[in-house]
């Protein structure tokens, strides 16, 4: 089930909150799992057992962490250390194996009968379930905080499945970590501020994921159907800039629409973006973009293979684990390993001396940051590499085929994207963002909030009537 | 908390009631207590929370006041639900309108159905048996044959059949090329059962009018036009048709049209209404490619009875024109939906009911999909990037084919 859709707003989200509300508070996390697996059921039925049986193995295997024998024991502690070692390898041998088997099995299995020049290993042909990445890298960071002993208190099982498939976050993240809800998973109370607050900040996310990143998605849409081999450069890259807008938009928007969503039960779910397209550097930018899963990376693989802490050699060596594997993450294909390295080589070069210098010239650094991101964001979305190789290369003014889109439609997309665009430039800076916390309360946003979920509201029927969503033939 | 338990548990309730989704009862129930129950709970740490009740004690407006946004969503939330058919769960008068609709599109388009009919279950006697195409279930049981939409050899039932079926020819048309009309022939396969209220399985497959077609050159489009949804947009800007007249728009559909909300020329950016546009400049070429948009909306019957009619208007309007009916490409196998209404069995269903209306003396049927399907009637993977559409570069070859489908007067 999408947020962004008529079944959600009007049947899934007003019953479920009228549920969640009318019972005792200490029944709460029994309803918010049972109001996640439903949601999480509707559109994919047979993972949601897959869910099941993963967050329970997870469970069992983090209670042996801490599971101690009855009665006198010799040598008491060093065992302790050890089944604590077991399980956390167990956990993580678990969760990757179960993560690699279903995201990754058939891009190795495709890469190796390519190098072998045979079917060696057969492929699995598995549907990715939805989610998977986010929710298994929750229970990662859950295993681990527990083998660290940073947990104050740990989860109970239905609070550890309330903490893992809630469903503001269970398909697109934010990656929470347990300790950020800990207390509020525990206890809450939810006021009549939360619900309006909440509300307001879903209308928010409503209004970023339909009514920017829907839209300006058919101008990419567009562009790449006519093909990426044939671009005059100017439309190359305002199919690159309009890529950049919709990736982000729909990102964000989910993310505020999850942090909305969170209020309203109750939760304080973490920023997800911080206006990352105003960055002077492409570091910075990675701080503000996807913060939950920087953070992820950088306290579950940076630290522990040693951060910056032993030589430049090594940092060189760290950066460039945590930068493939985050291209990784983010999808089995090769675009996406060559999309993390970029970012890693443009890392490094920074550390090495150019982010230093873009600090003093911070115009000079707001022109590299967006010159390159959309040139990253091309080499995310274009999965074939052919494709991809002839789409850069529109971009730079390379041409292999006979241009067919040229200037006359790129003056044709402007005047029809025109006024989008300069909305999207507009919410990619940080002032929408401080507009709506100054103004949140006064009863002229409420009324803008009203009419920005009516209009989302309208544009996604208008979608589901047309059964090819933003695509209009 | 303990203590709190039972105000909370009321406040919660109440909450519940202003979310305005509860029944009237509970509501009543409360209202008794609320004066003295409604403690603060809007404030998020405890300590400040008892502080808050000794102090004071809310009353319903205070919190009414304090959530105006989930009051008006609510509100108006409920209101469209018991009045908007896509919002609300109204079921009732969904069946009720969708079998309106269907009875008025029936009765409409009765004469067209039977004709229709009548061509599927009878076949013409000089049947082959060829497997079936675009439909991987159809087997070697699918049978293949040919119906004749106009006049071969004068015989009376044939005759009959063009009546009910292809567009009468217009005058001077009509009589330029009487000699020797083209041919609409269908290759036949067995239907699938398709439980939709959009479309059926029309178990055949109009092929291009068969007829004694010349090779042309550029300047065949200097006088023509194209009417079409985002398709022929396509053709627009990538075909190089530089002398043809496009009127287009994504979205188009034949219910649109003629409508008053025009159609965008191509030449300009600006919307023109075709009504004017037709009565005015006189083409010789007509070509209609239109149908994706409608796959979702109305029925084939419906599509047919639209399609006959705008093809009979345009033949008033421009009796010398030569009309092409394009059929709508199908789409690639990752875009192919079953489970919804976007697929090449719909398409296809389309495609066979426009079909009906060529006659082959200046109306023509022209199946372009042969140049870019596979085997199985997807549209090739490697043309296209979103599955609908071909890639700029593609549109060489349709042009190749349309000079290749050249009419000439006699």
């Amino acid at each position: 089930m999408l947020f962004s859709s008529v079944g959600f707003l009007f049947r899934f989200l007003p019953v479920f909150m009228i549920i969640y509300l009318i019972v005792p508070a200490k029944y709460r996390n029994s309803v918010l799992v049972a109001g996640s697996l439903i949601f999480y059921g509707v559109g994919e039925p047979n993972f949601v057992l897959l869910l099941i049986f993963s967050v329970l193995v997870n469970y069992g295997l983090s209670e042996y962490m801490f599971w101690e024998p009855a009665g006198p024991c010799k040598d008491r502690e060093k065992k302790a250390v050890r089944r604590r070692k077991i399980a956390l390898i167990a956990a993580l041998t678990f969760d990757l194996g179960f993560l690699f088997v279903f995201k990754y099995w058939d891009f190795v299995a495709n890469t190796l009968n390519g190098l072998l020049r045979g079917e060696y290993v057969p492929l699995l042909s598995l549907a990715l379930p939805l989610g998977i990445s986010f929710y298994t890298f929750q229970m990662l960071s859950y295993q681990i905080d527990c083998y660290r002993g940073k947990l104050e208190q740990r989860a109970r099982l239905i609070e550890f499945m309330a903490y893992v498939s809630m469903f503001p976050q269970l398909i697109a993240g934010p990656i929470i970590r347990y300790e950020e809800i800990a207390g509020r998973m525990r206890e809450r109370r939810i006021g009549v501020r939360d619900l309006e607050n909440g509300l307001k900040l879903f209308t928010a996310g409503l209004g970023l994921k339909v009514l920017l990143a829907n839209q300006i998605g058919t101008l990419w849409n567009t562009i790449m159907t006519a093909g990426a081999g044939n671009l005059h450069l100017s439309v190359a890259w305002l199919g690159a800039f309009a890529y950049s807008f919709q990736i982000y938009f729909d990102f964000w928007g989910y993310s505020v629409m999850a942090m909305g969503l969170g209020k309203m039960l109750g939760f304080r779910i973490p920023r997800n973006f911080d206006a990352p397209y105003t960055s002077e550097s492409i570091s910075e930018f990675w701080r503000r973009w996807h913060m939950t899963l920087g953070s992820w990376f950088k306290e579950y693989v940076y630290i522990p293979l040693g951060g910056n802490r032993k030589g430049a050699l090594s940092t060189t060596r760290n950066l460039f684990v945590v930068w493939a594997l985050t291209g990784l993450w983010h999808g089995a294909d090769w675009n996406f390993v060559l999309w993390g390295i970029v970012f890693f080589i443009l890392l490094v070069i920074e550390k090495r001396g150019l982010g230093q210098w873009l600090e003093q010239t911070k115009v000079l650094g707001h022109i590299y940051t967006l010159v390159l991101i959309p040139i990253t964001w091309v080499i995310f979305a274009i999965t074939d590499i052919r494709q991809l190789g002839a789409y850069l290369g529109n971009m730079a003014g390379i041409h292999q085929d006979k241009v067919m889109v040229g200037t006359a439609q790129f003056m044709r997309y402007l005047k029809e994207y025109g006024i989008l665009l300069a909305a999207c430039v507009l919410f990619a800076t940080p002032y929408p963002a401080k507009w709506y916390h100054k103004w949140k309360d006064r009863w002229f946003a409420v009324l803008v909030l009203l009419f920005i979920f009516w209009l989302s509201v309208h544009e996604i029927i208008i979608g589901s009537n047309n059964p090819f969503l933003y695509f209009r033939f | 908390m303990n203590t709190n338990k039972k105000t909370v548990k009321k406040n919660e309730i109440e909450k519940a009631v202003r979310k305005g989704k509860d029944g009237r009862a509970v509501q009543k129930n409360n209202s008794r207590n609320s004066e003295k129950n409604n403690k603060d709970s809007l404030t998020k740490s405890p300590k400040r929370d008892k502080r808050r009740s000794s102090q004071e004690k809310r009353s319903w407006k205070e919190i009414l006041y304090n959530c105006p946004y989930v009051l008006l969503v609510s509100a108006t939330a409920i209101a469209a639900m018991l009045c908007s058919d896509e919002i609300g769960v109204n079921v009732m008068a969904m069946g009720e309108s969708a079998a309106a609709w269907k009875t008025e599109a029936g009765s409409l388009a009765d004469g067209m159905e039977q004709a229709e009919e009548e061509m599927s279950d009878q076949p013409s006697e000089d049947e082959t048996h060829t497997e079936g195409f675009g439909d991987a279930e159809a087997g070697p049981e699918a049978v293949s044959g040919a119906v004749e939409h106009s006049a071969k050899d004068n015989s009376g039932d044939t005759e009959e059949r063009t009546d009910g079926g292809a567009v009468k020819p217009g005058q001077t048309a009509g009589q330029d090329t009487a000699d020797k009309p083209g041919i609409t022939r269908f290759e036949y396969y067995e239907p699938q059962q398709i439980d939709s209220y959009y479309y059926s399985d029309a178990g055949r497959i109009a092929l291009t009018t068969e007829y004694d077609y010349v090779l042309e050159n550029d300047s065949y489009f200097n006088d023509a036009a194209f009417l079409g949804d985002s398709r022929t947009l396509g053709i627009s800007d990538y075909a190089g048709l530089d002398g043809a007249d496009f009127y287009c728009d994504s979205g188009m559909t034949i219910f649109k049209l003629l409508g008053e909300d025009g159609v965008t020329y191509q030449k300009t950016g600006e919307k023109v209404d075709m009504n004017q546009v037709l009565q005015e400049k006189q083409y010789g070429k007509i070509y209609i490619m239109l149908g994706m948009n409608e796959l979702g909306y109305g029925n084939t019957e419906m599509y047919l009875k639209q399609y006959r009619e705008v093809v009979e208007q345009i033949r008033q309007w421009q009796p010398e024109a030569i009309i092409y009916i394009m059929a709508n490409l199908h789409v690639s196998r990752e875009k192919n939906s079953p489970e919804t209404e976007f697929n090449n069995i719909n398409i296809n269903d389309k495609n066979a009911a426009s079909a009906l209306l060529a006659n082959g003396r200046d109306i023509f049927y022209l199946d372009s999909n042969p140049l870019f399907t596979d085997e199985d009637g997807f549209l090739n993977a490697e043309l296209t990037f979103d599955g609908v559409h071909l890639y700029a570069q593609h549109y060489d070859v349709w042009r190749q084919f349309l000079l290749e489908h050249g009419v000439e007067r006699r």
